[in-house]
């Protein structure tokens, strides 16, 4: 085989195809040209040069990248937590990927614990427990074709000393089965249709982080007391009034769910009627579609979801018997 | 690793037809251009047998005059292959065709239709085929080299 080297510069036109995956592996390139002239009677001659033969070798490439729109929120002791990842073949022929998660590398305030590695095998891009394939080292290396993609999930368990604000995060690689190296670096007989295998600019293997964040919101509830006589004061005296302040205020980040207040009425005194307040909006004693009752012997009120930094201010009156 | 020759004209294409005539000769060749640690940019050629999405390759058409008279109205015509996108020639004297070889032009004076069905200025990457006419008659024992470069879709 001819070989040579030269120093050049090579003047090519810049070339504007965009080819994702490529010629796919095993193709053969011939070119032959052709040549027509006058020979020497003047009938036109044709003649067809040899046909170059070069056959399409496999590209290696891959890329892994988080699909979560940004740090994935869960709470300290949190199992199954879900991050989701897209791997591509970048590549021009079939090729299965060894996956490989990391946990525990730095850069981050704790170390998630992964449970386990999940392929999106009815190809919807959302966690099915038991419907989606657990994966298995070398047992089940997901096989990509040509510029495809498939969704792969980690699923972590959450230390339940995390607090609010720290970062976990988990490290997935994805590696060419074939073989990784430098780009450029060629295995001989391994790519599709016989021919070799070369490590393209991704260097057939490619990793992205994704990360948990901890939403530890807490709800603070205070309660403050004033009282009116019947005389004009503030005294204690059997026929005051005393208005109950409880204030729930939720701290940290995220949101707390299902956030339910209750006060029992205090011994010697009696609720009065009507005087439950949410926001300063007055709620009905009864249990219906308003978030507050009385239920005779305290009184309840369903706050529902309450992001951190707010707050909410129920009131409500007794009297001292 | 790579034996470093130091021209091209050592290479003698071996004819494909017989001595009667216009013989002509293509080779392909594979470049990859490394930066050598003092910076230089060196382009190594090798004829591939195998090549890979990407690769940048140069077609190199060796014609030869074996006959005893002048050829004339020589024209040679490269169909561009499958799979590899045409990416220029530095020869002036090349024209191209972006229709599969019914019309010919220069590159610029070309137009496709383009996938919203308004025409557009024909790329390299549309182009088919690629035609030389030599406007001289090519002398008895007389011999050229044209060529042309694409890159492996």
């Amino acid at each position: 085989m001819g070989q040579l080297a030269l120093i050049a510069v090579a003047a090519a036109i810049p070339v504007s195809t965009a080819h994702a995956a490529g010629t796919p592996a095993g193709t053969d390139i011939t070119n032959t040209a052709t040549a027509t002239y006058a020979g020497p009677d003047g009938s036109e001659l044709s003649v067809d040069s040899n046909a170059v033969t070069m056959r399409v070798g496999e590209l290696l490439d891959v890329s892994v990248s988080s699909a979560d729109t940004g740090d994935v929120g869960a709470l300290p002791g949190a199992t199954n937590q879900v991050l989701k990842f897209t791997l591509t073949n970048g590549g021009n022929g079939p090729e299965a990927f060894a996956l490989t998660v990391d946990a525990n590398a730095g850069g981050d305030d704790f170390n998630p614990a992964v449970t386990s590695v999940i392929l999106d095998t009815n190809g919807n891009g959302a966690y099915d427990a038991g419907v989606d394939t657990v994966y298995s080292a070398g047992a089940n290396d997901p096989l990509l074709q040509p510029d495809t993609a498939l969704t792969v999930f980690i699923l972590s368990s959450i230390p339940a000393g995390a607090t609010n604000a720290q970062r976990g995060q988990v490290d997935l690689l994805a590696a060419a089965t074939t073989g990784i190296g430098a780009p450029g670096t060629s295995f001989a007989g391994k790519g599709e249709g016989g021919g070799d295998a070369v490590v393209g600019a991704t260097g057939a293997d490619s990793n992205d982080d994704g990360i948990y964040r901890v939403n530890a919101a807490s709800v603070a509830l205070t309660k403050a007391a004033s009282v009116t006589d019947p005389f004009g004061g503030s005294g204690p005296v059997p026929g005051g009034v005393i208005t109950y302040t409880l204030t729930a205020t939720v701290s940290g980040s995220g949101t707390v769910n299902n956030v339910a207040v209750a006060d029992p009425i205090p011994a010697g005194t009696t609720y009065r009627p009507g005087s439950l307040t949410l926001e300063g909006t007055t709620l009905t004693d009864s249990a219906d579609a308003d978030a507050g009752r009385f239920t005779g012997s305290a009184v309840q009120v369903g706050l529902g979801s309450v992001g951190a930094g707010t707050s909410r201010t129920i009131t409500f009156q007794v009297e001292i018997d | 690793m790579k034996i470093l020759l130091a021209l091209l004209a050592l290479l003698t294409p071996v004819a494909a037809h017989a001595a009667d005539g216009v013989s002509l000769v293509s080779e392909v060749f594979v470049e990859h251009t490394e930066t050598t640690p003092e910076g230089r940019s060196v382009t190594t050629r090798a004829e591939p047998e195998m090549v890979v999405p990407g690769d940048n390759l140069v077609f190199v058409l060796s014609y030869r005059n074996d006959g005893a008279e002048p050829a004339t109205d020589l024209v040679l015509t490269n169909p561009v292959p499958d799979s590899v996108a045409f990416s220029g020639t530095t020869d002036q004297s090349a024209v191209v065709s972006v229709d599969g070889g019914k019309t010919w032009g220069a590159l610029n004076a070309l137009t496709v239709v383009g996938t919203d069905g308004a025409n557009r200025p024909a790329e390299a990457a549309d182009v088919t085929h690629i035609r030389w006419v030599l406007d001289q008659p090519v002398p008895s024992g007389s011999a050229g080299e044209l060529s042309f470069r694409g890159v492996v879709k």
